[in-house]
């Protein structure tokens, strides 16, 4: 009984909330909206405003971008998902991750000369260690035992470059298949696109190239791996929702 | 001085108020703030083993429910027009479980895929459905496209459901169950009585996951969250850009961070932790979206006029915004007012308020919720969508059959492995 209690006692005081443990009623009730502070009328607009300012995004070629939405919504449900869930259907786990971290390694390349461009020294060595392990112990980059050895993975890529030395993101873009983007970061994939063929780490710029297949593998892995579905947030106002969630995570990942 | 505060203290924590009350360290539940364990729910380690989502053999099928919606919605809808729902099967003969999602929530939600991977791994057949407060039930699956009214909610469920169970008639199933979580365990306390009637699925067992008792109770709490008194807003910087503000910080200290439950724990150990009130506000800003779109689809669909003008010409090129920004002010007062109400006097010839609530609230199934041994509740002590008396109504009126939890917020330990264990007795029956 006593050291029941005294557990008891610990486990309430040693509670980091600062919710006080409010006395529950006669029916077991804590009144959990008792301790909240309101506003005395009830009559703040602050939900209201800050929606309102989350929705000022520049976007002036809106109407374009709605029906790219809705192309890539259908492109998705009726090509890519479907090639996906065959993808699933005839490749056994293993070699999938083997995939996705061959893709991710060539991506470290980019990363690689955004981290340099940015002078960030340290995630540059970082991501120099990464290629260097993946490519030699990870046989080309297929395993990825740089992330075992404390190694993580960064992305960085061009649109992140131009945005840390200052460049305004620009009009909101839907790109054709790829989805959510602006005109910087748009301008920024086809630079980290350049630099992934200029440096043609084992000639797979040239296989792909020339190989149509490779080029759909890598974006059926792309798919594989993103979560997101359309029609996800269950709204009528997805367009909107998308289009502040994309600019913000895009702001914080400059920051980074 | 100090002994008789401890022994007040003890007394406070020692003495359940009702005999059979699980008490704090019975259960184990480790957030004590509600607000807290409403946004990041149960700590990974303390959740219940349930399958990868590899394992479970699931897909997506859709229902046309109203054939004609797909000329009268506007072209970007073209995505609702059909009803979806995911359904697990299991290689054999199995009991089959309908999960109803909350307030909003589609059935795809986390909570509602959590569930399903309960009870899946439990041995279920489970069918996923959405709520009828969500966008695509409204659009594709409700006759009136007004939902609230509690009983025309049930029977719009009702329906889908028996579309589902014809949809899969080769599935093998030996008998059906039923639960929801937040409304929509309201929503499946309904289903329920009327299935005493209709006899479709005539469920062995129904389960109510934290349901509103008094419905505009909890409307209210809910519309009240959004006016705590936030400290750090001015005119430069918004509530949003603040919770932002923070969570940057939080990156630039950590370094990296990956944004999920975990991180959530971290993160409210740390000195940027939020402030209840900002987690309060955080919860309301959620359901005021969920009632903006509520708003607009169910005017849209009824071409009621209140945010878009009758008439008004969309297709996908359209610009949505200046609707939104419309359906931002209504909350689910304004929905109740203008929309709700108004058709429910119109069709049920009905008076105020009051009397609606009367009828949507689970007051409503009181006779038929006492006297039936196949229905069971389990609810929070400090559940935010509650209020002062509802938890005597639930312990009048199912007297054994309620689990009250000390703690969990509203919904924060469906997944905990106490609940999950709980759950999965009460069906084994």
């Amino acid at each position: 009984m006593k050291i029941r209690g005294t557990v008891a006692l610990l486990a309430l005081l040693t509670g980091s909330a600062h919710a006080q443990t409010t006395t529950p009623d006669e029916d077991g009730f804590t009144h959990p909206l008792r301790t909240l502070e309101f506003n005395p009328g009830l009559d703040q607009r602050e939900f209201e405003r800050a929606t309102f300012d989350a929705l000022d995004i520049h976007d002036p070629w809106e109407s374009l971008n709605r029906r790219m939405y809705y192309f890539n919504y259908r492109l998705d449900q009726w090509v890519m998902l479907p090639a996906v869930r065959g993808y699933r259907y005839v490749t056994p786990r293993i070699v999938r991750t083997g995939v996705s971290n061959f893709f991710n390694n060539l991506g470290d390349i980019p990363t690689l000369f955004n981290s340099l461009a940015q002078l960030k020294g340290e995630r540059a060595m970082n991501t120099t260690a990464r290629l260097l392990f993946n490519t030699v112990i990870g046989i080309g980059g297929i395993w990825d035992p740089a992330t075992r050895m404390g190694l993580p993975r960064h992305r960085e890529d061009f649109g992140q470059t131009l945005g840390f030395y200052g460049v305004p993101h620009g009009p909101y873009l839907i790109l054709p298949a790829l989805g959510p983007s602006n005109l910087r970061d748009t301008t920024g994939q086809v630079m980290d696109f350049a630099v992934e063929r200029q440096v043609d780490y084992f000639s797979y710029s040239e296989a792909s190239g020339g190989e149509f297949s490779l080029t759909a593998l890598r974006l059926i892995d792309l798919r594989h791996s993103t979560s997101l579905r359309y029609g996800q947030l269950n709204s009528p106002f997805e367009y909107e929702k998308v289009r502040y969630i994309y600019t913000r995570a895009r702001e914080l990942q400059i920051e980074e | 001085m100090r002994l008789p505060l401890l022994s007040a203290l003890l007394a406070l924590v020692m003495t359940p108020v009702h005999a059979a009350d699980i008490s704090i360290e019975e259960y184990g539940y480790p957030l004590s703030n509600p607000f807290e364990a409403t946004i990041a729910s149960t700590p990974p380690e303390l959740r219940a083993e349930v399958p990868a989502d590899e394992d479970i053999d699931q897909a997506d099928y859709s229902l046309r429910m109203h054939p004609e919606r797909e000329f009268t919605l506007p072209d970007n809808f073209w995505a609702v027009k059909r009803l979806t729902y995911r359904l697990a099967r299991q290689p054999g003969a199995a009991p089959l479980i309908f999960i109803i999602s909350g307030t909003g929530a589609s059935y795809a939600a986390g909570k509602t895929e959590s569930l399903k991977r309960l009870f899946y791994g439990a041995g279920y057949h489970v069918v996923q459905l959405s709520s009828p407060t969500s966008f695509d039930f409204i659009a594709a699956a409700s006759r009136f496209a007004t939902p609230g009214y509690s009983p025309e909610d049930a029977q719009d469920l009702y329906r889908v459901m028996q579309a589902v169970r014809a949809q899969q008639h080769d599935l093998p199933v030996t008998e059906f169950h039923l639960t929801g979580y937040s409304l929509g365990a309201l929503n499946a306390a309904f289903v329920s009585q009327l299935d005493e009637t209709r006899q479709s699925f005539n469920f062995k067992r129904v389960l109510l996951l934290n349901p509103p008792v008094n419905l505009y109770t909890s409307i209210s709490n809910l519309n009240k969250l959004v006016q705590t008194r936030v400290e750090g807003i001015d005119s430069s910087t918004t509530f949003y850009e603040l919770i932002l503000e923070k969570l940057t910080r939080y990156y630039r200290q950590q370094g990296v961070i990956d944004l999920d439950a975990a991180m959530l724990f971290d993160f409210q150990q740390s000195p940027l932790r939020l402030s209840d009130e900002q987690m309060a506000m955080l919860i309301g800003s959620v359901f005021r979206f969920s009632s903006a779109d509520i708003a607009f689809t169910s005017d849209l669909i009824n071409r009621r006029g209140l945010i878009v003008p009758p008439g008004y010409s969309i297709d996908e090129g359209t610009s949505l915004e200046p609707f939104f920004r419309r359906a931002l002010l209504c909350d689910f007062d304004c929905y109740l007012t203008e929309q709700l109400i108004p058709m429910w006097r119109a069709r049920q010839d009905g008076g105020g308020l009051p009397q609606m609530n009367q009828q949507v609230s689970l007051y409503a199934l009181e006779d038929y919720l006492r006297g039936n041994p196949k229905i069971a509740v389990m609810h929070n002590a400090d559940d935010l969508i509650l209020g002062p008396g509802d938890l005597g109504f639930l312990r009048r009126t199912f007297g054994e059959r309620m689990t009250l939890y000390p703690r969990g917020g509203h919904c924060g330990n469906l997944d905990y492995r106490v609940n999950a264990r709980d759950m999965l007795e009460f069906f084994r029956g």
